[in-house]
This record gives structure tokens, C-alpha cells and sequence, in this order.
């Protein structure tokens, strides 16, 4: 059989298919490149979950929340300490249980109503009646006063030397009373706030089309200046398209670049990287209630196990520190001189010999939420093997995961930590006070009364010099009794357009931009 | 049995599908261990906190007790609110599900476009130079992974020639159209917005390229293959016998009863184009379905999983639904026999 005069028949509609097709590719581009001086576009990995300064909790979110609300105070530029940003001054009681804050006049909501110590209270009430993530932070309120229509009395449940950095969270942002406008079922504008915005900051949202960008607009009742008369936040989920953007100049800035990206990055023309250290650590659990893991000596081993600066040059490329003792570098109360585990494989294999273990098998729990931490744990099974210890990798789901480190069902486990208050305690408290026991904060399960004692005193003085000095004591006999392995805090890094200026970096804002003092030449 | 008939069958069978596939689901989700509560309270939660959560969300309740709250929402309209995100599951579905839908419908019209006339025209000439360029496109198609080729055609139409953008739905500079079908093309076709319709077909001619070159080669070797058992039949012969244009007699006749079997191939890929485009998606940030569902089985969010269960499932028997009614136009005696 012939079909060969079929053939051009065919082929010219094919042909005429296909050129239907494909002649759509050739429609004139819009503008791809969002050049425009007073634009700033960035580039994120992920969609923020949901930008209601009472509900979030990440700090993917806090980009946009940031910018979109003010609080009573901020972090003075690359400081840890705050100043006033609603705030004009503020003085607290000597036992520090009562703050009493004046707000500065000309401050506006982004609907032209002013904020008064009424919104500052409304806001605070709202957070701890939503009762999500943010909620545990200021249940430690007992009573707010207004004392005039600009002065609010906070009285606290215990005296609390941290109060005036949390009011700098993303948690604390004042929020616009009108909200309750929307309110639906007695949800205090939840429905409305978790993809809206209205607070007095310098950029609202404008619009935001779900997993693709989401458009800050300045704020035409801002109290300071702004620079850049929009902000676009663009969801861009692959590193390599993100960095492509970046270097075609469609992308002002770009979040989450892997370090080998970056590196390649460093020397690329009219780029800028941003490489700072952070307080976002990574850290093992060791189940100190489980046998071996209950023995002093094989805590210690474990500690002198790992090669600290194999993982860091090895996954992070050098761009992080090994950590020395709980509280990171750069944060007051860390100490240079406490003890630091460094890789000894010898002396581990002399404390198992003391500790009578040579032949034990231990899981390592962990999940796929940090690529860094399967990594981590092939480096330890690859120590641990020498010294006769099996470890089996465990991988879970995060929330499988979390439930086991709730219930102390692992022997070892890996985590991230980062704080909420520019405050040692942030450590030093979670980790290691037993009361906290579990997915809270001590997941070692570590006991120590003296170490209980130690951070409770801490907690309800506000002498600075002697906090730190407890703090640095928790710290030492921690440091000996290797609950956790302390392996590394991460560096912050990100990638822009080097015609950006006026960012500036403080390590508790990370993924928090100072969007109004920036802009591009 | 007459269509309507069928079609009547075919619904309430749907409604049994949903009802089942949704209590498995439930109770699978509700027993894998970790505790929600746990993740919207964040670190450093008070127990108490993390309980007053547990309680709010009625997790403390049988766990059948909460499947039939869940149903009789559902019958509502209410698909419950995403842990993960907050926000009512429906609208974040009203959302993603529309782009997913769009980008799918784009990629397999290019499969079946191409596919079809090449698997033909390998049939017709099998063996042939052309067959041996055909069986290589489809090998190349199957074998290539998507992130690979998404990057490639990135790389070259967005980086080097700089004629195609690399991410996204629509430019930023360009407003989405009104929202009526949630389908960018559609959209903007009804509200007559030719720069928003002019940017979406540029945004996706990459992604449906990527996907669509993938079923592409699947369709193809489907079709080469029924072409070729359909043009062995005897009537066929008869037909060329009887003086019939060799046109007429590979549309009418032989790729008519070639399409049957494949049919359902190109069904089955739908559904696949619909629920396995996360890569392509991740790559090109397409807002679709494939990532919402990841983060939600990610974050152990039940009425997400939910949520997007009951639609796939729906879906998925309305795209089977489809390929017997097609059937039946294309099959008289399918329709005969019903």
C-alpha cells in the first residue's frame, strides 16, 4: 500500500497547526524588566503563609508585615538595642512589672486616622484574644491603662527585662482599630488581615495575587519618608530562575540563593552580596533520658565526634561559625571563653572506653524542612562508625518529627533556632531550664537544679551585668554537660542589584527590609 | 442506555467517590502522628496554648465525630481553614486550582496538536526516515526530566534572546483580568483586555512547552501504534479499493478508530498534567496546585489535603466521565451497547 500522496496533505495541515501555534511566541513582549527607579522588586522562594501580625510567626511573613505596620519601638539600625518608633519616650516602674509609653503625635493609619494609645491597646488585646502564634508572648499583660488619649500603662504578671524587645516583634505591630469592620464571627479581622493590611507603616498592600507577587504601595499618611513609591515582592520558587532575574536586572533583590549560587554570583557585574552573621543556629538534641545518651561521657564523645569545620566548609561553604557556647556571637552574654568542642576523634573514642560503650545503635531523627540536615547527619554516621556506634537515619515528616521530639521519643535530633527578642534568654531559657521540657524549647530533656535556678533568678531581674553573668555561668556548666551539640550559626545572605542602597542589616530582622530608607540609582 | 442515563449514573457514582476517597483521607491524615496545634503555635508555646488550639480546632473529639463535622461543612460550601496558611481552604483552591487548570489545558492541546500528525505521519511512513525522527522526538519527550528542559527554555528564550519572560502568570506591570473563570486566557478574553491576554500567552508558551513536550511523546507512540493496527483492517483496504482519497480515508476512517484507545491515554495524561506539574510549576513560579498541595501534606494541613483531595477526585472522574462520552461519539457501537 502507498500513502505517499497522502503525505503533503498531512503535512501542510500540520504545518499549518503547528505555525498557528507557534506564531503566538512571536506577540510582542510587554516591558519584562520592572526598571523603574522608584520600584524595588524582590525576589522570595516562597509565598508569605499569611501577613496577620497576630497570626504569623515566620519571618517570610515578616517581610511584608514589617514594612506594613509600626510598632512602639524598633532595633537602632544594626544595633541590638531599640528606640522609639511610635514611642517618643517611655519609662518603666524599678521592679520593671510597669511600662508606661508616650506616643509620638503625627503618627497615621493608612485611612488617614491617627494612632492613639486606644489602637495601641485595642492591638494588644487583639493579639492575645486571636490566641495563635504570636498570643504567648503578651498573655504576661495583666492590665493596660490608658492614661491620656497618647499614654498607655502595661502592668506585668512577673518583672520582665525583656518586655521592651518584644514590643519590637513583628507580634507588637499596632494594628487599626477599624479592622473590626471586617470582622466575620468574632474572628477580630482575621479573615480580612491574613491577606490585608493596615497598619501606619510606610507600604500597605496593595494587591496580591496568591503565589505569584504581592505589591507594597507607600503609604500616602506615612509619618516618615519613603523613598520607593512601591515595593514588588515577586514568588519566584527555583534558586537558578531567581538568580537568573536577578543578573538580567528583572529582580532588584533576591532572597535564599544557595552558597554555591552566591559564589558564583560574588564577581558578576552590577550585583551585590550581602553575607552577615546571624543568630539562626543549627544545634543537635541528645535525649539525655535515654540510655547511652544519659551518660555524661557519651555526650562528650558525640561532641568531640563531629567535624564542625567539615559541615561548614563542606555544606555551608564557610558561610557560618561554629558555635561556642549556647548564646551565639554578637549577642550579648556569648563567651569567648567557655568551653568549644572541636573534632577529636580520639579523645571520643577514649571517653565511649571510659563510659564502658563500644558497640551501641542510635537514630537521628530528622526531616526534609532544612536540606542542611540530612547532610549533617551522613557527616555524624560517618564519625560515629569508627567508634563502634551505628546511627540509623530516621527520616520523619516535620510534624511526625515535632510530635517525637515532643514526647522524648529519639535519641538524636536536629534543629533550628533563632530568637524573638534580641535577648540571651531567648537561648539560654528554652534550652536548658527543665521546665520546658519537649517541643517548648528543652529538647535534650536536660535536668539541672542549679541550672533551673540560675535562669529563673535571671529572668525577673533587670541588672543587665548580673543576668549576663548568670547567664555566662548556665552557659559553662552546659557547656561541660553537652546536652546538645552545638554545631553552627548561619550567615544571612542574600543577593541584590549593587545600584541598591540605604539597606541596612540588623541580625533580628532577617527578611525584614527597611524598604522606606532604601532606593536605586 | 441512553447518554442521559449514563451521565445520571456516572454523577451519583461520583458523589459515592468523593464520600469515600474523603473518609479515607480523613482518617489517614488524623492518625499520622504530630499534632497541628503544635504548628500554628510555633516554638516556644506554652502547653496551654497548644491545648486551647487542640480544643478550638476540635481535635479532642472522635475522630469520626470531626469527619461528619467536616462533611456537613463541606455540604455547606465550607472547606475549613488551611493550618498553614490561615486562610479558608476554598479560596486558596478558587486560587491555584485555575492556573493549574489553565497551564494543563494549554500543555495537552500542544501534545495532541503535535502528537497526533506526528504519530499519523509516523504510521504512514513507518520505518522511514520520518518514523525514525518521530520515534526519536517521542523517546527524547518521554525521557526528558521537565526541570531540565524548563531551565533549557529558559536559559535560551528568557536569558539569551530575552523574547520570553521566565516566571509567573502575567507581568507585574500588567493587572490580572476580573475574575470570572479564574482562566487568565478566558478572563481576559471576556473583559476584552488584549495586554493581559497578550502577556499570559507569553507566559505560558514555556511551561506548556516543558509539559506539553513530555505527553507529547506519549501521545505520539499511541497513536503510530493504533494507526498502524487500523490501517491493516480490512475495510480499510476496501475503502482504498473503492476509490476513496487517501485523505478521507486516514481521517475518516482510520484515525477515527486509532483515536479510540488513545483517548483514554490522553485522559489519563490530563489528569497527570493536572496533579504531576510541581516541578514545572516550582520552575516557571507557576501558581498551580502542585506546590499549594506539597507545603499542605508538608505542614500535616488536613483541611488543605482535604480540600484538594475532594477536587482531584472530582475532577478525576469528571475527565473520566469525558473520555466515555467521547468514546461513545467516536464508537457506535459503545454507544450502542452503553
Amino acid at each position: 500500500m502507498k500513502w505517499n500522496t497522502f503525505i503533503p496533505a498531512m503535512s501542510r495541515r500540520a504545518l499549518l497547526v503547528g505555525t498557528l501555534a507557534l506564531s503566538a511566541a512571536h506577540l510582542p513582549l510587554q516591558t519584562l524588566s520592572a526598571a523603574e527607579l522608584d520600584v524595588l522588586t524582590l525576589g522570595k522562594a516562597g509565598d508569605p503563609d499569611n501577613i496577620d501580625p497576630a497570626v504569623t510567626g515566620t519571618n517570610n511573613s515578616f517581610t511584608i508585615t514589617y514594612p506594613a505596620y509600626e510598632r512602639l519601638v524598633k532595633y537602632n539600625g544594626s544595633a541590638s538595642d531599640v528606640i522609639g518608633e511610635l514611642a517618643e519616650s517611655w519609662e518603666a516602674s524599678p521592679d520593671a512589672m510597669v511600662w508606661t509609653f508616650k506616643i509620638a503625635k503625627g503618627h497615621t493609619f493608612s485611612d488617614g486616622t491617627p494612632v492613639t494609645a486606644e489602637a495601641v491597646k485595642f492591638s494588644f488585646e487583639r493579639v492575645v484574644k486571636v490566641a495563635k502564634s504570636q498570643a504567648k508572648q503578651f498573655t504576661q499583660i495583666t492590665k493596660m491603662e490608658l492614661v491620656d488619649a497618647d499614654t498607655i500603662r502595661f502592668t506585668l504578671e512577673n518583672p520582665s527585662a525583656t518586655f521592651l524587645s518584644l514590643l519590637a516583634g513583628s507580634g507588637a505591630s499596632i494594628v487599626n482599630p477599624a479592622v473590626m469592620q471586617h470582622e466575620v464571627d468574632g474572628d477580630m479581622g482575621q479573615a480580612y488581615l491574613a491577606d490585608h493590611t493596615m497598619g501606619s507603616g510606610a507600604y500597605q498592600v496593595a494587591s496580591w495575587e496568591k503565589g505569584q507577587q504581592i505589591v507594597l504601595e507607600a503609604n500616602p499618611h506615612y509619618a516618615g519618608k519613603a523613598d520607593l513609591k512601591k515595593v514588588v515582592v515577586r514568588i519566584i520558587k527555583d534558586a537558578s530562575a531567581r538568580r537568573l532575574q536577578l543578573e538580567k536586572g528583572d529582580l532588584d533583590l533576591v532572597e535564599d540563593l544557595p552558597s554555591d549560587q552566591l559564589e558564583s554570583l560574588a564577581g558578576a557585574e552590577g550585583v551585590a552580596i550581602v553575607d552577615e552573621p546571624g543568630f539562626f543556629v543549627t544545634y543537635l538534641y541528645l535525649n539525655n533520658k535515654s540510655a547511652p545518651l544519659d551518660n555524661l561521657k557519651v555526650r562528650q564523645a558525640i561532641s568531640y565526634a563531629m567535624d564542625y569545620q567539615g559541615i561548614i566548609d563542606g555544606v555551608l561553604h564557610g558561610k557560618a561559625k561554629q558555635m561556642r557556647g549556647a548564646v551565639p556571637s554578637g549577642m550579648w552574654s556569648h563567651d569567648e571563653t567557655v568551653k568549644q568542642y572541636t573534632y577529636d576523634p580520639e579523645k571520643a573514642k577514649a571517653l565511649l572506653a571510659e563510659a564502658g560503650v563500644s558497640d551501641a545503635k542510635l537514630g537521628y531523627l530528622y526531616a526534609k524542612t532544612d536540606p542542611n540536615w540530612e547532610v549533617t547527619g551522613l557527616v555524624l554516621q560517618q564519625a560515629l562508625a569508627p567508634l563502634g556506634i551505628t546511627l540509623e537515619m530516621q527520616e520523619n515528616d516535620y510534624p511526625t518529627m515535632r510530635d517525637r521530639i515532643d514526647k522524648g521519643n529519639f535519641d538524636i535530633a536536629v534543629g533550628n533556632w533563632s530568637p524573638d527578642l534580641s535577648d540571651p534568654s531567648e537561648f539560654v531559657k528554652w534550652w536548658f531550664d527543665s521546665k520546658y521540657h519537649g517541643l517548648p524549647g528543652n529538647r535534650a530533656f536536660y535536668s539541672n537544679p542549679e541550672v533551673d535556678q540560675l535562669i529563673r533568678d535571671a529572668d525577673v531581674i533587670s541588672d543587665q551585668a548580673a543576668r549576663e553573668q548568670a547567664y555566662k555561668k548556665v552557659q559553662a556548666i552546659t557547656a561541660e554537660e553537652a546536652p546538645y551539640v552545638m554545631l553552627f550559626q548561619r550567615n544571612f545572605q542574600f543577593a541584590m542589584r549593587s545600584n541598591v542602597e540605604g539597606y541596612v542589616y540588623n541580625p533580628m530582622l532577617v527578611q525584614m527590609y527597611n524598604f522606606a530608607d532604601m532606593k536605586k540609582n | 442506555m441512553s447518554f442521559a442515563n449514563m451521565i445520571r449514573r456516572r454523577l451519583l457514582f461520583l458523589l459515592l467517590v468523593v464520600f469515600g476517597v474523603s473518609l479515607v483521607t480523613f482518617v489517614i491524615s488524623h492518625m499520622i502522628p504530630g499534632n497541628p496545634a503544635e504548628m500554628i503555635a510555633g516554638d516556644k508555646a506554652p502547653r496551654e496554648l497548644v491545648e486551647k488550639i487542640y480544643k478550638d480546632m476540635g481535635l479532642d473529639r472522635p475522630v469520626l465525630v470531626q469527619y461528619f463535622k467536616y462533611i456537613s461543612n463541606l455540604l455547606q460550601g465550607d472547606l475549613g481553614t488551611s493550618i498553614r496558611t490561615q486562610r479558608p481552604v476554598l479560596n486558596d483552591i478558587l486560587i491555584f486550582f485555575p492556573a493549574t487548570l489553565e497551564l494543563a489545558i494549554v500543555a495537552l492541546s500542544i501534545s495532541i496538536i503535535f502528537g497526533v500528525p506526528l504519530g499519523v505521519i509516523s504510521a504512514l511512513r513507518k520505518d522511514k526516515v520520518v518514523d525514525h525522527i518521530g520515534h526519536t522526538v517521542s523517546v527524547t519527550g518521554i525521557s526528558t526530566p521537565a526541570f531540565w528542559l524548563g531551565l533549557l527554555l529558559i536559559y535560551f528564550f528568557y536569558g539569551k534572546l530575552g523574547i520570553l519572560p521566565a516566571s509567573g502568570r502575567i507581568d507585574s506591570s500588567i493587572a490580572p483580568p476580573a475574575h470570572v473563570t479564574g482562566l487568565y486566557l478566558v478572563d481576559s478574553l471576556i473583559a476584552g483586555d488584549w495586554p493581559a491576554f497578550k502577556s499570559t500567552v507569553n507566559h505560558l508558551i514555556l511551561p506548556a512547552l516543558t509539559l506539553g513536550f513530555i505527553h507529547l511523546g506519549v501521545v505520539m507512540r499511541q497513536i503510530r501504534s493504533a494507526m498502524l493496527e487500523v490501517l491493516r483492517e480490512d475495510y480499510i483496504r476496501t475503502a482504498r479499493a473503492s476509490g476513496l482519497s487517501p485523505t478521507r480515508i486516514v481521517l475518516d476512517h482510520a484515525l477515527r478508530n486509532a483515536l479510540i484507545p488513545s483517548v483514554t491515554i490522553i485522559g489519563l495524561a490530563f489528569g497527570d498534567l493536572l496533579y504531576g506539574a510541581v516541578l514545572t510549576e516550582t520552575i516557571f513560579a507557576w501558581p498551580g496546585m502542585g506546590n499549594y498541595v506539597v507545603l499542605s501534606i508538608t505542614a500535616l494541613d488536613f483541611p488543605a489535603i482535604m480540600g484538594f483531595t475532594i477536587v482531584a477526585s472530582t475532577v478525576y472522574v469528571l475527565v473520566n466521565l469525558m473520555v466515555d462520552l467521547l468514546y461513545a461519539a467516536l464508537d457506535p457501537q459503545i454507544r450502542a451497547i452503553g
